[in-house]
């Protein structure tokens, strides 16, 4: 891998501003989400439900920090990932790429290491915003901020890691599909409505093993596990089955998709 | 100045898209060290034939050499080869300094030869500003700044005349004179020949994706100029120009081949005779160009 592509990659993301305009969108997402998360912490919901946890539970904490901060960021992380290669094809700005770099294969690893930083620096700036409106409610509602629970941290690496890991996902798509709007609207799709469905169907019918590979729930074995009827992979194994889903979709893109006629 | 080209060959280059065929065996090579025209109409197959070249696009059959290797084998292809292709692969967001960074930085260019760029382009005033901002002459100057980013022996530019201004065109043709003086390769296609004319050495004229002529720009115009004379007296100047014989036109006009308008001019003078028109009729390159593409059939 040349460390030159990978530069030349990021600086493809700094400078447009879609980065800029997704990160706002992940921060605002993230914060309702804290702060929903931690006003309603340990209330009843009633009609029999199981209530969240009260505060002062550490998993209380780790559901307004770690999962906030996943949930309201890897949806913007997997676009940013899709448009990084969609984007390339609607502006034909791939053929100055692939001028540069005639060897596609190279264009998209140097996709996915940039976009692996980028992830992370998404995670990150995701966690911020999850601590201050997160830890403002907390504190507001007179609990202890909770920042030295047990495993909180550990929590908190898992749900960046994830974040990162979906952008990857997001360079798989894109990489197959290359019209940018079919892409992101399937990618959302699947990931809000079809995968919800066929998790539902295929729990109700007995078949919770084949549940846990897809990969929305590959990635909540990372960011939340044991917390629903789903019978979670081991962390570092949903980890795994991510990168793989990335890694399947960037292969079939690569022979379906980029090897194709540039015209 | 060594020369720093590398020979183009083209050699029985054929591309279909589906049932459509764009280049139809097509074979020409180009020389380093000179400016050669790559001329046909619009979708003859000039910009398919050199994104086979660039190895944006495979070859259906036939094969594409840059100094006897395929682009892809190329190392650092940059500094090998240049290329503008369209005035439209840009990221409308993104400034025109970036877009030349962003490139620069994949091939290992110095940062320095941005800026270089810019001011020998004319863009270093807007070079922060979005390219979605720029107008098609400016576009074209940007796409140019690209080519020339690796400062590369072989130039590939697909109408690079579109869009600029009188003042821009006159600048381009020094420019790609420069570089062919350079010992450069340097292929330039257009659909005008009036655009290409007077800057080219050599042409590949090219129609339905087949060769139609390549060779100078002068093998392409044929016979000698005509004058076209008027005169109340044609007799008295048919006398008087012995030599030459006159064709009556439809208009009342005479058509003399084989003679200067010096020589009818002075004949009419030294005659006495009356002269009411007296003009060169220009080299019939253009209607020539249009002959030999608008038929399609190769010669």
């Amino acid at each position: 891998m040349r460390v030159a592509l990978v530069r030349s990659e990021v600086a493809k993301i700094l400078s447009t501003r879609l980065w800029w305009g997704l990160l706002i969108g992940a921060v605002v997402y993230v914060a309702l989400s804290a702060l929903a998360t931690a006003l309603t912490a340990g209330m009843d919901p009633g009609g029999g439900q199981p209530g969240s946890a009260p505060l002062g539970e550490p998993e209380a904490y780790r559901a307004v920090y770690a999962s906030s901060l996943f949930s309201g960021t890897y949806i913007f992380a997997m676009i940013l990932g899709i448009t990084s290669m969609t984007g390339e094809y609607r502006y034909r700005t791939i053929t100055p790429t692939f001028l540069a770099t005639p060897r596609r294969g190279l264009v998209v690893a140097a996709k996915m290491v940039a976009h692996l930083l980028a992830g992370v620096v998404y995670g990150a700036v995701g966690l911020l915003a999850a601590l201050v409106a997160g830890g403002i409610t907390v504190a507001a509602r007179g609990a202890s901020l909770g920042l030295g629970t047990d495993r909180l941290w550990e929590s908190v690496r898992l749900a960046v890691l994830a974040v990162a890991l979906w952008t990857l996902v997001g360079i798989g798509i894109g990489t197959l599909i290359r019209n940018q709007v079919a892409a992101v609207l399937i990618a959302v799709l699947v990931t809000f409505l079809v995968e919800p469905l066929a998790t539902f169907l295929l729990a109700s019918i007995d078949l919770d093993w084949l549940v846990r590979w897809l990969p929305t729930n590959a990635s909540a074995a990372m960011t939340s596990p044991g917390s629903s009827f789903v019978d979670y992979l081991d962390w570092w194994v949903g980890a795994l089955v991510l990168a793989g889903y990335a890694a399947v979709a960037a292969g079939l893109g690569m022979l379906l998709s980029v090897r194709r006629d540039i015209t | 100045m060594a020369e720093r080209g590398s020979r183009i060959d083209v050699d029985g280059l054929t591309k279909r898209f589906g049932a459509a065929t764009a280049v139809d065996d097509l074979t020409f090579s180009v020389e380093p060290g000179r400016v050669t025209g790559f001329l046909g109409p619009n979708g003859a197959g000039k910009t398919t034939t050199l994104r086979c070249l660039l190895g944006l696009v495979e070859p259906t059959e036939g094969s594409v050499r840059i100094g006897g290797q395929r682009y892809r084998d190329l190392t650092d292809p940059l500094s090998r080869v240049g290329a503008a292709l369209e005035a439209a692969d840009f990221h409308p967001g993104r400034s025109a300094r970036d877009h030349l960074r962003v490139i620069a930085l994949a091939a290992e260019v110095d940062r320095s030869r941005v800026e270089e760029l810019l001011g020998l382009v004319g863009l270093a005033d807007v070079a922060g500003r979005r390219v979605g901002g720029f107008s098609l002459g400016m576009r074209q100057r940007l796409a140019l700044a690209q080519a020339l980013l690796g400062d590369p022996g072989v130039l590939l530019l697909d109408e690079p005349a579109n869009g600029l201004d009188p003042a821009g065109i006159v600048w381009l043709r020094g420019l790609l004179r420069t570089l062919a003086a350079d010992g450069r390769t340097v292929l330039v296609s257009s659909h005008v020949l009036g655009e290409v004319q007077q800057s080219v050495d050599e042409v590949v004229v090219i129609s339905h994706g087949r060769l139609v002529h390549q060779g100078s720009l002068a093998e392409l115009s044929t016979g000698p100029t005509t004058v076209r004379v008027r005169t109340p007296s044609p007799e008295a100047l048919c006398d008087a120009l012995e030599e030459a014989t006159p064709e009556p036109l439809a208009d009342g006009a005479l058509r003399f081949t084989g003679v200067s308008v010096r020589d009818v001019g002075r004949a009419a003078f030294e005659a006495g005779v009356e002269l009411h028109e007296l003009t060169e009729e220009s080299s019939d390159l253009e209607s020539r160009f249009l002959d030999l593409t608008t038929d399609g059939a190769p010669r």
